[in-house]
């Protein structure tokens, strides 16, 4: 492992010189909250954010991907439109990778996502560790709290300066042409584990139980009369879905253009708690109600991606709580209160 | 053969037909795909059958009543566009006070020569093959559908929160700077334009087919809105209660 630091200044430098190269994304002010958005210049870089309202994974899956075009006149014809625009995204918060090395387990298995991996392999990635989370995280007791490898180049604020960790080649590149960066020694790691010992004591929100405890938690819970408690109240507007890290689900659809001649399909996101996401053509809705839905997606993240993919599906992030207008989305509070009703039968 | 298409208006502004002629890009395009056989605001032909009517406008009177059923006779798909005609729309606000009193409101000393009914939308009068809401419709959603039909698909009906495109679109919603918002029950398709644009949703889409009116109250009164002022906002657009 290889340790840097770099002055905020000289990093402010370094991150122009980027821009100047390559398309930068990070973290920009919107107030009252923060975005990953392109960066024009490095003053709009904002790293010591608490959340970002969509997660950075909109670069790797985005809301709308053009999957191939399509030419009817004449002889039919199929253009693929895998690629990607190499980039550099700066500030990806720890439970946004970690959400990303379950976009990874999925869309990299077994059967690769060739339009993702596309993005995946020439977008590098800049994190920086969270030290004031908002009030909504309970990533510390998710387990998600630091950085898992994958990264190439990492960030931690250590008042003046930045400490730098290289995960990668390619993170050595990205030094060796942008950042003045000198070495660190043993006491800037140091002080490194010491800030983020002292992180952990700022979540307001935490899991009562081990998260490896959560697919036990539910599987006695799926009577609970929570779930129509909450689920009652939801609007079916997938809010706590398109803010989630970690949610995967798109819909095909095609378009053709009004000569008829040539067309599109591409892929959308969707979200299990939209009313039609689980009806067949036949009319026939698996999953009818609010409730269903609600404790679907509850499932999904505790227990039915772990299964599938070997990760949990929720790393803790907290914007489906916030998201949620009518306070009904909360995996912590799901999990919390099930584990309760458990203990106490 | 190019699907023959008419264009008419009933009770409304005429916005909504206007925006397709606003198509401007698209225009060489529809004109080529399709051949306007009526449409009063751009020509004066008229024909006897339609492959496509598309109906801007709510039903306000007996006579548009009658009229509705004859288009519908003459027509293969009948389309109606925009709020008024998709849920009645601004229309349906008249609906509240006694037909008399809203003739004599109008038209005063001349209010015995007109006659007026509480106002409805299409598919109260007549079978509709699909619609395209808001108030006025969105451009890209017209030439959408056009497209699918020409294609022989059956068009994709959005029929999720304003929400999620919200969303997507990434704003921060209204309800953290102390507005208020229908976007949790009003019918999506308009990628949030009214929210990303600074503004709220009124429901100009009309409401979703199962809309969660009671979590929406509920969170319109946490914001601090009266009684009387939740229902004028639902009221807006959506007055008339049997919605498509
Ligand atoms: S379920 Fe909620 S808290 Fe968990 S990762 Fe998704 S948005 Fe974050
Ligand atoms: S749980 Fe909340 S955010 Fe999610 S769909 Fe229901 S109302 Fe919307
Ligand atoms: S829906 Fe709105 S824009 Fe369209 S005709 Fe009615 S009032 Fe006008
Ligand atoms: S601003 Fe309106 S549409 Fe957007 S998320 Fe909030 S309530 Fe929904
Ligand atoms: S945001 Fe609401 S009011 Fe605005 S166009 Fe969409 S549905 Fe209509």
């Amino acid at each position: 492992m290889e340790f840097l630091k770099i002055s905020k200044a000289q990093f402010q430098l370094s991150v122009g010189r980027m821009i100047d190269e390559n398309f930068v994304y990070g973290v920009k002010a919107k107030s009252p909250s923060y975005e990953f958005d392109r960066l024009f210049t490095a003053d709009e870089l904002c790293l010591n954010y608490n959340i970002t309202l969509l997660s950075p994974n909109k670069y790797f899956l985005p809301p709308r991907t053009p999957l191939m075009g399509f030419k009817l006149d004449g002889k039919i014809s199929v253009d693929s439109m895998v690629g990607a625009q190499p980039g550099i995204i700066i500030g990806i918060h720890p439970y946004d990778l970690h959400a990303l090395k379950l976009l990874d387990a999925v869309f990299l298995g077994n059967l690769k996502d060739a339009y993702y991996q596309a993005r995946r392999q020439v977008i590098a990635i800049i994190g920086i560790d969270c030290l004031q989370p908002w009030q909504y995280s309970f990533a510390a007791s998710m387990g998600t709290a630091f950085p898992p490898a994958g990264f190439d180049l990492w960030l931690t604020d250590t008042g003046d300066k930045y400490l730098i960790e290289v995960g990668s080649e390619k993170g050595e590149e990205l030094c060796r042409k942008y950042l003045d960066a000198s070495e660190a020694g043993e006491i800037e790691v140091k002080q490194r584990e010491k800030l983020r010992e002292e992180s952990l004591s700022r979540y307001k929100l935490s899991l009562d139980i081990s998260p490896q405890l959560i697919p036990e938690v539910l599987n006695s819970g799926w009577n609970s009369s929570m779930w129509e408690e909450l689920g009652e109240k939801c609007f079916s507007c997938g809010s706590c879905t398109m803010v989630c890290p970690t949610c995967v689900c798109f819909d095909v659809r095609d378009t053709t253009e009004l000569n008829r001649l040539s067309g599109e399909r591409y892929r959308i996101w969707d979200s299990c708690m939209f009313d039609a996401f689980a009806t067949i053509a036949s009319g026939e809705n698996f999953r009818p109600t609010g409730t269903d839905r609600l404790r679907h997606r509850l499932y999904r993240k505790g227990k039915y991606m772990l299964q599938r993919w070997g990760r949990l599906g929720c790393v803790g992030c907290g914007r489906c709580i916030h998201a949620c207008l009518v306070d009904i989305a909360s995996p912590v509070y799901a999990y919390n209160r099930l584990a309760r009703e458990a203990r106490t039968g | 053969m190019k699907p023959k298409v008419a264009v008419f208006d009933f009770t409304c502004c005429e916005g909504c037909e206007l925006q397709i002629l606003n198509c401007e890009e698209e225009l060489a395009d529809l004109l080529s795909a399709l051949d306007f056989v009526e449409f009063r605001e751009a020509m004066t032909e008229k024909a006897d059958y339609y492959d496509i009517a598309f109906i801007d406008g709510a039903c306000s009177r007996k006579s548009e009543m009658a009229r509705l059923k004859d288009i519908r006779k003459r027509a293969r798909m009948v389309i109606p566009i925009g709020a008024c005609a998709c849920m009645g729309g601004v229309n349906c606000l008249k609906n509240y006070y006694p037909m008399d009193e809203v003739l004599r409101s109008e038209y005063g000393e001349k209010a015995e020569y007109y006659e007026t009914i509480p106002a409805r939308h299409v598919s109260a009068v007549i079978p509709v093959d699909f619609f395209i809401p808001g108030c006025p419709i969105v451009k890209k959603d017209f030439i959408r559908v056009v497209q699918e039909i020409l294609a022989g698909r059956i068009p994709y009906q959005y029929n999720d929160p304003v929400c999620a495109e919200c969303k997507v679109a990434g704003n921060v919603c209204v309800f953290e700077k102390g507005m208020t918002c229908l976007g949790p029950i009003t019918r999506g398709g308009c990628e949030a334009t009214c929210i990303t644009g600074g503004a709220v949703c009124w429901g100009c889409r009309g409401f979703i087919d199962k809309p969660n009116i009671i979590a929406e109250k509920l969170i319109l009164e946490q914001a601090g809105l009266s009684v009387e002022e939740i229902s004028k906002r639902f009221n807006l657009f959506n007055a008339c209660k049997d919605r498509i």
